[in-house]
């Protein structure tokens, strides 16, 4: 086990991390649900393979005045409104990678900490704490990557 | 000076000293309720599942065609129920979690049940107006509305 010392920093932390997620998780599902010139997800229901969401004409004026007139209202040009902005792009970029961080960081450490609550046999501990970091950690190169390269 | 106390009985120092570290397994057991520490478990979990299906899935970001299927798929009618299933877990899961942050960094312990009943009023209110589009678009795709 690492030091008590460092097990009260990321109890500590684990406390702060969560606190920062209230607001991230808010501006996220606004985001993605409820600002109608940007929202990914619309109140439209699709229900045959190879048919798109229709959106709002806000974001339909929006995707045309960045892409130009012939530009498709898809869910990848509305969301690239945002990341694919010189301006915008650097905000919500950043914006992402912070989410992506704070998330994983809260995330997997709780679950260490379940895990460690059901497994007793210290080597056991051990293996299960490798084995999640290391899914973190793809998971952070996988959606950095994925973040900072959209739009280019 | 008459010794009154019984000298330890010899059985109780010869026990295990420590029952195994059980960690955070019961800190809020019981102050707060069994039940609202293991929703809040299995909420922090469930959305541990989903963040990692979400960035696998986000890979997408870098290929349009992918990422305009990814978007069409999130609009299934089974996705919306999804969506609202996470909406509910999110909310629980953060009102509950700020309810121990309140507790622990300001020592709310004293004002717990009024602090419960605020949250949990507003952790309501977010669901309805959160939920509002998914419910309502899936009522509206089978012709309730
Ligand atoms: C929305 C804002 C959030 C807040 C305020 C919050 C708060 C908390 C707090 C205070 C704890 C510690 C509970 C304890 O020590 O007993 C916790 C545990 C946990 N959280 Fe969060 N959290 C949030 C979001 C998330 C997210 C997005 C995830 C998943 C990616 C997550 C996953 C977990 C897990 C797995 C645990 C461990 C549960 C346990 O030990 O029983 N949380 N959360
Ligand atoms: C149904 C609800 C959700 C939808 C539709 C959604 C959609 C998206 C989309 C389209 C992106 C791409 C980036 C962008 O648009 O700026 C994104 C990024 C992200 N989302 Fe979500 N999301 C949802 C819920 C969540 C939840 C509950 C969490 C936390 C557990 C989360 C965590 C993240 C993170 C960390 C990123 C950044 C990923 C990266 O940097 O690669 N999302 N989300």
């Amino acid at each position: 086990m690492a030091s008590s010392k460092s097990n009260a920093v990321n109890w500590f932390l684990h406390r702060i991390t969560g606190t920062f997620l209230v607001f991230m998780l808010i501006t996220h599902f606004w985001v993605q649900h409820y600002d109608h010139s940007v929202a990914s997800v619309t109140t439209d229901v699709v229900a045959q393979e190879g048919e798109l969401p229709t959106y709002s004409d806000e974001a339909a004026a929006g995707v045309k005045a960045k892409f130009g007139a012939d530009a498709e209202v898809t869910p990848y040009n509305v969301v690239m409104q945002r990341l694919a902005d010189p301006v915008y792009a650097v905000l919500w970029k950043g914006f992402n990678i912070l989410f992506l961080i704070v998330a994983l960081h809260h995330g997997f450490y709780g679950l260490n900490n379940v895990l460690t609550d059901y497994i007793r046999n210290p080597l056991g501990r051990v293996m299960a704490r490798v084995l999640s970091w290391s899914v973190a950690l793809v998971l952070l190169i996988i959606g950095l990557y994925s973040v900072i390269t959209a739009g280019w | 000076m008459a010794v009154e106390t019984a000298e330890r009985p010899a059985a109780q120092a010869t026990q295990p000293s420590a029952v195994e570290d059980s960690g955070r397994f019961q800190r809020y057991r019981i102050r707060t309720g069994m039940f609202a520490w293991m929703m809040h478990r299995l909420t922090g979990v469930g959305l541990v599942v989903y963040l990692i299906i979400h960035v696998w899935g986000l890979k997408s970001l870098t290929d349009p065609t992918a990422f305009n299927a990814l978007i069409a798929k999130y609009h299934a009618p089974i996705y919306k129920v999804g969506e609202f299933g996470l909406l509910v877990a999110v909310v629980y899961h953060a009102m509950n979690g700020l309810r121990i942050v309140l507790i622990d960094f300001l020592g709310w312990s004293p004002k717990q049940k009024k602090l419960f009943v605020v949250l949990g009023i507003v952790a309501l209110v977010l669901i309805a107006v959160g939920g509002y589009p998914s419910i309502y678009s899936l009522l509206a795709h089978y012709g309730a509305v």
